[in-house]
């Protein structure tokens, strides 16, 4: 099924085995030990980020490292039940299985990010707080709201400050600017798909 | 087709579910919206697919199942307009991981979008890729990546920059490739870029040893200017955090400062004058300028000593850990703990503070402290810490309870300077936490109790005081009971006074009477009871005016539904009862214990026995099929749980891979040429996974020959060595002629196979890691020269125990492989004792080509997972 599939894309047979092969070597490692690879590498990389509302509701969620839906969901879970039963004045910081979730707490949102055991965790929270004033910049007074409807966007910026788990762009106004120019683009492309739909509507009139 | 048909509009889904007040009402909402993104789906409905890839991904968010929605990420990749693009990117990112092959198919598609003249949708395909890239897209799209590096607009550059980090993580053999283009990266100004930058470069440290080596050479002097600009730099309201210009940007300077300087004393004086400059300048009221601190410190404390530094770090730490916020306590507590090595003295005089923060209201910052506080401890402080912690386990959260115990019982253990002081605090602890108190901890303290001769007396009623007030610990009664089943007499008699204790007075009936209650207590256990019906026994021959009273609670566990106890009281009653001569002498006091042989054996066993619970509780056979989930573990468990066949579908799959190449490529011999490609795949093949660099001495491995056959001629030579009968020495002294005389040779007759007694092989160590070594050893039955026996025999370097020891083998396809059971899933530690397992290998192209497999070997080292993975292909010749 797997060869066949890939038999459309690539036409040489051994490219085929040579993929096949690396992928079941590296599905291997992956699953049964999904993060111990980033361990050895012990530079700040962010395993995954969280938003979590105060009732447990989970509104974005962005992984960096290889967990399988069922590890994701249960991530989810314990964490949800370890962050949001501390209390206000405590510290920002969980230890949970091996690693360190830094969160914060901004309005009914808790933002987590979770980072290997010797990174520095102050740095995360300057992250945290780098991402939500972006947020805040591009919504005007972000709320939770906001972050519902248009998720989508929220991913977007997210995808403007961290690739593969480690910061991109230190500037919120370049951010602002990168986000704002894609959209303008896809407006762009929106309203020529009108005019294009309005030009055929008339004719066919 | 009616425009109508793929339903509402995002937001008003959204609205939808959010409407909803139980969680069943939300289930149907979304199976409602499921049901008809499914039909768009099968319809190939074009208009729709963004917004239903986004109705998917918001109800992926909520944790439905949204797999078929997988495609059609895909498919608005393929699409050519930037607004399907960045949402089928999006998609891709949250609803597909890297393992899924259904990436595969989006490489072709990644690949043009990096070469796409529009800067944004080059921009989406890099963060894509940076972020489920896999490693074989990694490899396919490495060339483009690095391209990228020098593209005009720095958006894209820094993109590129992080998104190879992901491919040298996925892909190490890469990472050369990566050198220059960073080097040059490292000189530009522009801040993301410079921030990505440096991130790569710290990678690419940590992978290679020669990438350090150039960093270190090349880029030293350049990055701590860059530093020191950071640091001095006037307001830039751009990159302005609290006062602070970039501190990321200083953060990861930092970073890659402490890299380069580590272990390299050069390196480390450049960067001094910076790293002072750093920690006294940087402005410590706000977080930012913390977190530079931090890692400033962190930075002092790697790179090569400079005392001045040093001492300027511990003075951060202090201010540190006297600050006020949460997370700046924490973070010196943590780095404290690092310190330590350095600087143990230094770390010392903050000990009252680390003690205050064991009691801290934050569970964080508590376990934090505690640890520190336990690397604290020395013979010196042992005993006003011990006081200090045990005095705080009265007042401790229950939750922080056991992880309290467990540490003082081991500080006790370890460093008690006199056995009445072991014996006081254990007491203590004993009654703050008894329940919390593991088994060995308390056996323990009746081992050190029965040695020491002169405090039974003392002990003992020190325990009746104890059980006075604290008989709802279970291990406080316990010990108790055992030891007034001992020394009831010395406690009714107040023998063995010590100065410092208060005389009670204690009648022979009270002493019956706290065993009488322990085993009446409803909590008590069976251990407990069954310990309290030895105590009575011992005591109806200490006491024996009591025997009668005894011998009615003995009576009363006659009718226990536990065997154990029943047992116990019918025996323990005939004794009292008829066998009065006997008693005394039956029930003498135990003698000593011995300290060293329990201490010995509770360090070796105790693993052990936590492994067999779990070993039972798993069921977890050597090879054994059933119980393995995953369906790519049964590819590696080939021949476990049937004969081996070698075109049987599903479960040789591996085998397929593995071998359809093999025999491809191996049979064009002759020329040079198409043989050089050939092994180029066949390593590629081989290796794929594995991080090591290959070069060309891999090829030899694949056949066989002895490692030192690296000359240029070895292609040819290992060629003709697999063909060539096993009997004929190989020539090594290889001139040009030679070895294509051999291929000839090899080539032209059938090679005579020796028929008679099965040649014998000497064992071979195939495989040794730190922890472990694998000998094979051969055998052959002389009617079948293809198959060879092969008992493996395993053996721990370390000194724990490994437990569920699983060995797996993979061959390639021209070789069947049978896997028994091995002899115990448990490996002794020290190498005293190894685990056995037989193979049994056919070869099918026996005398054209050697044995090679492919291991892995996973076992539980102290609960923790472990895995080693590795190659064989030492076999000897000619099996």
């Amino acid at each position: 099924m797997t060869c066949s599939i890939l038999n459309i894309i690539f036409f040489s047979m051994l490219w085929v085995h040579l993929l096949c092969l690396s992928i079941i070597f590296f599905y291997l490692q992956y699953y049964l030990n999904p993060v111990t690879m980033s361990i050895r590498l012990n530079i700040l990389q962010i395993h995954f980020v969280l938003l979590i509302s105060r009732q447990g509701k989970v509104r974005l969620t962005k992984w960096y490292s290889p967990y399988s839906q069922k590890e994701r969901s249960k991530v989810i879970r314990e964490l949800s039940g370890m962050i949001l039963t501390r209390g206000p004045k405590l510290c920002n910081f969980v230890e949970w299985r091996g690693f360190k979730v830094v969160y914060k707490r901004y309005a009914s949102l808790y933002f987590c990010m979770c980072i290997n055991q010797e990174d520095n965790e102050l740095e995360v929270l300057e992250i945290i707080h780098h991402y939500v004033e972006i947020l805040d910049r591009y919504f005007g007074s972000v709320c939770e709201l906001d972050l519902i409807f248009n998720f989508h966007k929220a991913y977007y910026i997210l995808d403007e400050v961290l690739i593969a788990g480690e910061l991109q762009e230190s500037s919120k106004k370049t951010v602002a600017r990168l986000v704002a120019a894609q959209d303008s683009l896809v407006e762009a492309a929106k309203e020529e798909a009108n005019s294009i739909s309005n030009i055929i509507a008339q004719a066919t009139k | 087709m009616n425009p109508f048909s793929s339903g509402t509009r995002l937001r008003d889904m959204i609205r939808a579910i959010r409407a909803c007040k139980t969680a069943a009402e939300e289930r149907a909402v979304v199976r409602k919206e499921c049901a008809s993104i499914r039909a768009a789906v099968s319809d190939n409905d074009n208009d729709y697919r963004h917004r239903n890839l986004a109705k998917l991904m918001f109800i992926h968010m909520l944790g439905y199942p949204t797999h078929f929605g997988q495609m059609e990420c895909l498919k608005l990749i393929a699409a050519p307009g930037f607004p399907e693009k960045r949402i089928g990117y999006l998609g891709l990112m949250l609803l597909l991981d890297e393992r899924q092959e259904v990436l595969m198919l989006v490489t072709n598609s990644l690949k043009q979008d990096l070469n796409h003249t529009n800067q944004y949708i080059v921009g989406l395909a890099l963060c894509a890729l940076g972020n489920i890239s896999s490693a074989e897209m990694a490899r396919d799209l490495a060339p483009e990546v690095e391209r990228l590096l020098q593209f005009r607009d720095p958006n894209v550059r820094k993109k590129a920059a992080l998104c190879s980090i992901r491919i040298i993580k996925k892909v190490p053999d890469l990472a050369e490739n990566f050198v220059n283009a960073v080097a040059s990266l490292l000189k530009e100004k522009h801040h993301g870029v410079l921030l990505t930058a440096i991130q790569l470069c710290a990678d690419l440290c940590i992978i290679s040893e020669e990438a350090l080596e150039y960093f270190r050479k090349k880029c030293t002097e350049g990055l701590v200017k860059v530093l020191k600009d950071a640091v001095n730099s006037p307001y830039a309201p751009e990159y302005d955090i609290a006062g602070i210009a970039d501190p990321f940007l200083q953060i990861r300077l930092l970073r890659i400062l402490r890299i380069l300087g580590h272990g390299d004393a050069d390196a480390s004086d450049l960067m001094n004058d910076v790293l002072a400059q750093v920690a006294t300048k940087t402005e410590s009221n706000k977080n930012a300028g913390n977190a530079i601190l931090y890692e400033c410190v962190e930075t002092i404390m790697s790179i090569e000593d400079s005392g001045g530094l040093r001492v300027l770090a511990i003075n951060i730490l202090g201010r540190f850990l006297s600050n006020r916020d949460n997370n700046i306590r924490y973070v010196a507590l943590n780095m404290l703990m690092k310190a330590i090595s350095v600087d143990g003295q230094a770390v010392q005089r903050h000990r009252a503070t680390i003690l205050e923060c064991v009691k801290d209201s934050d569970a964080s910052i508590r376990k934090r402290a505690l640890e520190l506080v336990y690397l604290l401890v020395n013979e010196s402080n042992v005993q006003p810490l011990t006081k200090e912690l045990i005095d705080y386990l009265e007042v401790s959260d229950q939750d922080f309870k056991a992880d309290l115990t467990a540490k003082i019982c081991s500080i006790v253990e370890n460093l008690s300077p006199e056995k009445i002081w072991y014996i006081d605090q254990m007491l203590r602890v004993l009654c703050e936490a008894g329940n919390y108190v593991k088994d060995d901890v308390w056996h323990a303290l009746i081992v050190v109790i029965t040695n020491a001769s002169n405090l039974h007396g003392y002990t003992v009623r020190s325990l009746y005081r104890a059980i006075q007030t604290s008989g709802d610990q279970e291990a406080v009664v316990r010990v108790a009971v055992w030891c007034i089943g001992e020394y009831g007499d010395l406690l009714i008699n107040n023998i063995g006074m010590l100065d410092i204790e208060e005389p009670i007075t204690v009648t022979e009936n009270d002493a019956v009477d706290v065993i009488e209650v322990a085993i009446k207590r409803h909590t008590s256990d069976l251990t407990t009871r069954a310990m309290c019906l030895i105590a009575l026994l011992k005591l109806s021959s200490r006491f024996p005016s009591l025997s009668q009273r005894i011998k009615n609670i003995v009576t009363q566990s006659k009718g226990s539904l536990l065997l154990e106890l029943q047992q116990r009281s019918i025996e323990f009653d005939s004794i009292i009862e008829k066998h009065q001569n006997l008693r005394s002498a039956l029930v003498e006091r135990m003698p000593v214990l011995d300290e060293a042989t329990y201490s010995g054996r509770r360090a070796g066993s105790l693993p052990q026995a936590v492994s067999t619970s779990q070993g039972n509780a798993l069921q977890l056979p050597n090879g054994g099929p059933k119980t393995v989930d995953a369906p790519l573990l049964d590819l590696l468990d080939l021949g476990a749980d049937e004969p081996a066949q070698p075109n049987s579908s599903a479960n040789s799959f591996l085998q397929d891979l593995l071998g359809g190449d093999i025999l491809s490529t191996s049979t064009q011999s002759g020329t040079t040429q198409p043989q050089k490609s050939g092994t180029d795949v066949l390593l590629d093949l081989l290796s794929t996974g594995s991080s090591s660099a290959q070069n060309g001495s891999s090829t030899v491995d694949i056949f066989s020959v002895s490692q030192d056959n690296k000359t240029s001629v070895s292609a040819l030579d290992m060629l003709s060595s697999a063909i060539v009968p096993t009997t004929q020495p190989l020539p090594t002294p290889g001139g040009s002629g030679s070895p294509i005389v051999d291929l000839l040779d090899g080539v032209g007759p059938t090679p005579p196979v020796p028929k008679d007694n099965g040649p014998a092989y000497p064992p071979v160590v195939v495989f040794e890691s730190k922890a472990l070594s694998l000998i094979f050893n051969f055998s052959k039955e002389p009617e079948s020269p293809q198959t060879t026996h092969i008992e493996a025999s395993f053996s721990n370097k370390s000194s724990e125990v490994y437990t569920d020891f699983i060995f797996q083998a993979a061959v390639p396809k021209f070789l069947q492989l049978n896997l028994e059971p091995a002899s115990s899933n448990n490996l002794p530690a020290n190498g005293n004792g190894s685990i056995t397992q037989k193979l049994r290998v056919t070869n099918n192209q026996h005398g054209k080509k050697s044995l090679v497999m492919r291991i892995r070997i996973s076992y539980k080292l102290n609960n923790k997972d472990m895995l080693e993975e590795g190659q064989i292909s030492n076999f000897p010749r000619g099996l």
